[in-house]
């Protein structure tokens, strides 16, 4: 740290306008920070600017209708919101997945975890300073990925491939010899950005003691995900509330020492590697062949009145769905619980003490998906 | 595949389709055979009676949560406070809900959180609800990190005076839930230290955007519709 400087001109307090439209704001996202030299004294977030009233159209939308909305907020993870929101209706109608759709499912979740993951290499290499190396690296990985989503779903950003109870169709016939072989190049990619960023001279003093912040403050702010984890607590949703079929899956649960930007980061690169496992152990088990969706559904889904909080463990943290029914084919209430919104709370008291530079990195450690903010 | 009873439509059918036609065989094989070609019908009371149609409930079921769960400990914790618990069975880890009026909710999340048989020091989710004749409510999803529990709080308050006390304090994670929920429902935060809108802009304060008074536009009800009725024919 730089020792305390003795001046004798006064320093003011300087107000800085940052976004909405800034390349570091990852979105459309604006802070007004207050800084004195070159400390940061406070800071003010904005968000809303991408707000559409998501949790309005969707009580106007029937549960099949719901699913592409979901898409539609968590535009990087799409297949943890759309397993997120069809758990809850799955819970309150008391379906039932058929095996063989469960496997896929989870193997999609966490494809796209990885996915998710190299979009955050990427852009926080930028934010550190890296320019476009990192960015390429990830890219290239990501795209890979992107294709086994588009071949599976037909699209390559809104999949809305999930269903309630199941899936929309079969995935195409050489889909496990097609995740294999991108599974070898996503293990050799994850090894590049490792080689590139982990330990880098310059990225090691970006990233070190920034933006610590330790256990009970981040239970507190209600953080989730890597945020949570790199704070020391040892929490994921995939193991100690299990969904879907995760207990059958052998997997570590990387948790940080320092709560700071690097651990935030080291944490992520772990658990990419997890993924990689966890989707091998899912080709591994998963059924030749079987029905993609329970046998007898009804035509028009329908929940019993009553109330349910269904979530999972997107790349970003909790994502979670309280749905409120009163009956009938549409929620009476739908709230979208985003871990992006939670974590980013945090910004304002992490950031406050900080160099003006760090607090770039610290609004890009948090990997936040602005529509996922604003929903 | 497991169905509530009377929700899913093909399920309801099968079964209404089916029990005219097969009387019950054990009713068939305890009648005497009758000497006429024609048995006479049996008197109505005889009959097994028809299982009736069962209407879609409106509510769901409330039971009462076993002895020994944490509302128990939690009545113990916050001995003044009025509560009235039940379970929410879809509900699963937060299944134990407590309703409480507002002038105990402080006291009863203090409870939550520094009890040590209870530290509920994770506010998972926030949210308002409009249950239109019956108020607002506000719905806090709490979990323990340390204790592996769960617990759904809940209040409720009228349109005429929908102020809750806030809980930023205690949980510095409410403070951006409780904005927005003072923005789209119209709720206000008593003791929030800043509570400004924030996701919708800053001078909309008199307009609710969720409350189920404020529709949506036309044109989105009227696409909805469209999409229902596999509609288009104007356009062929």
């Amino acid at each position: 740290m730089v020792a305390e400087q003795q001046h004798d001109f006064e320093v003011v307090d300087m107000p800085i306008n940052m976004g909405p439209q800034h390349p570091s704001t990852h979105g459309v996202f604006r802070m007004v920070l207050v800084i004195n030299g070159e400390k940061v004294v406070d800071v003010t977030p904005h968000i809303g600017y991408m707000h559409r009233g998501g949790e309005k159209l969707m009580e106007a939308m029937d549960f099949r209708q719901g699913i592409g909305y979901a898409d539609r907020t968590e535009y990087l993870a799409q297949f943890s919101a759309e397993l997120g929101y069809c758990l809850a209706v799955e819970k309150l109608m008391g379906i039932e997945v058929p095996e063989r759709a469960e496997y896929i499912r989870v193997i999609l979740t966490e494809l796209n975890r990885l996915s998710s993951h190299f979009m955050f290499m990427g852009a926080f290499g930028i934010d550190s300073g890296l320019f476009g190396t990192s960015f390429t690296y990830a890219f290239r990985e990501r795209e890979y990925l992107q294709d086994i989503f588009e071949e599976v779903s037909g699209d390559r950003l809104m999949y809305a491939y999930f269903r309630v109870g199941g899936l929309a169709w079969e995935v195409t016939d050489n889909f496990v010899a097609r995740v294999h072989e991108v599974l070898k190049k996503t293990q050799a990619g994850i090894k590049d950005l490792d080689d590139l960023l982990t330990t880098n001279e310059i990225f090691m003093a970006r990233c070190q003691n920034v933006g610590a912040f330790t256990a009970d403050r981040a239970i507190a702010y209600g953080l989730s995900g890597p945020l949570l984890r790199a704070s020391g607590v040892n929490w994921d949703l995939r193991r100690d509330e299990p969904y879907s079929i995760y207990p059958r899956f052998k997997f570590q649960i990387p948790v940080g020492n320092y709560g700071d930007v690097y651990d935030r980061y080291l944490v992520r690169l772990a658990e990419m590697r997890e993924s990689v496992s966890i989707v091998e152990q899912a080709l591994e088990q998963l059924p030749a062949d079987g029905p993609i969706v329970p046998e007898k559904m009804p035509r028009r889904l329908r929940t019993p009145p009553g109330e349910v909080y269904a979530k999972v463990e997107s790349p970003r943290g909790e994502w979670g769905v309280y749905l409120v029914s009163k009956g009938g084919d549409k929620p009476y209430r739908l709230k979208m619980r985003s871990p992006s919104f939670c974590n980013l709370s945090a910004l304002r008291e992490m950031t406050i003490g900080q160099f003006l530079a760090d607090a770039v990195m610290i609004l890009g450690s948090m990997d936040i998906v602005l529509c996922d903010v604003d929903r | 595949m497991t169905l509530p009873d009377g929700q899913g439509e093909e399920a309801q059918g099968d079964a209404a389709g089916s029990s005219p036609e097969t009387p019950p065989p054990a009713e068939a094989a305890a009648a005497p055979p009758a000497p006429d070609a024609k048995p006479a019908p049996k008197p109505a009371a005889e009959r097994p009676a028809r299982p009736a149609r069962e209407a879609e409930p409106k509510e769901a079921p409330r039971v009462a949560p076993p002895a020994g769960s944490i509302n128990e400990t939690l009545a113990a914790a916050a001995p003044a406070a009025t509560l009235t618990a039940y379970i929410v069975p879809s509900l699963q880890g937060d299944a134990v809900a407590v309703e409480v009026g507002r002038d105990d909710l402080v006291a009863v999340m203090t409870a939550a959180r520094e009890d040590d048989r209870l530290q509920l020091d994770y506010l998972r989710c926030l949210s308002g609800v409009d249950w239109q004749d019956e108020g607002l409510e506000v719905v806090y999803h709490l979990w323990s990190m340390t204790k592996r529990h769960g617990l759904t709080v809940k209040t409720r308050v009228t349109y005429d005076d929908p102020v809750v006390p806030s809980v930023a304090a205690l949980y510095p994670g409410a403070d951006w839930h409780e904005r927005e929920t003072r923005d789209m429902f119209g709720i206000v935060f008593d003791g929030h230290p800043n509570l400004v809108p924030l996701l919708l802009p800053d001078d909309m304060t008199d307009h609710f955007p969720l409350r189920k008074d404020n529709p949506l536009q036309e044109i989105e009800e009227w696409q909805g519709e469209n999409l229902r009725e596999g509609a288009g024919e104007d356009g062929e």
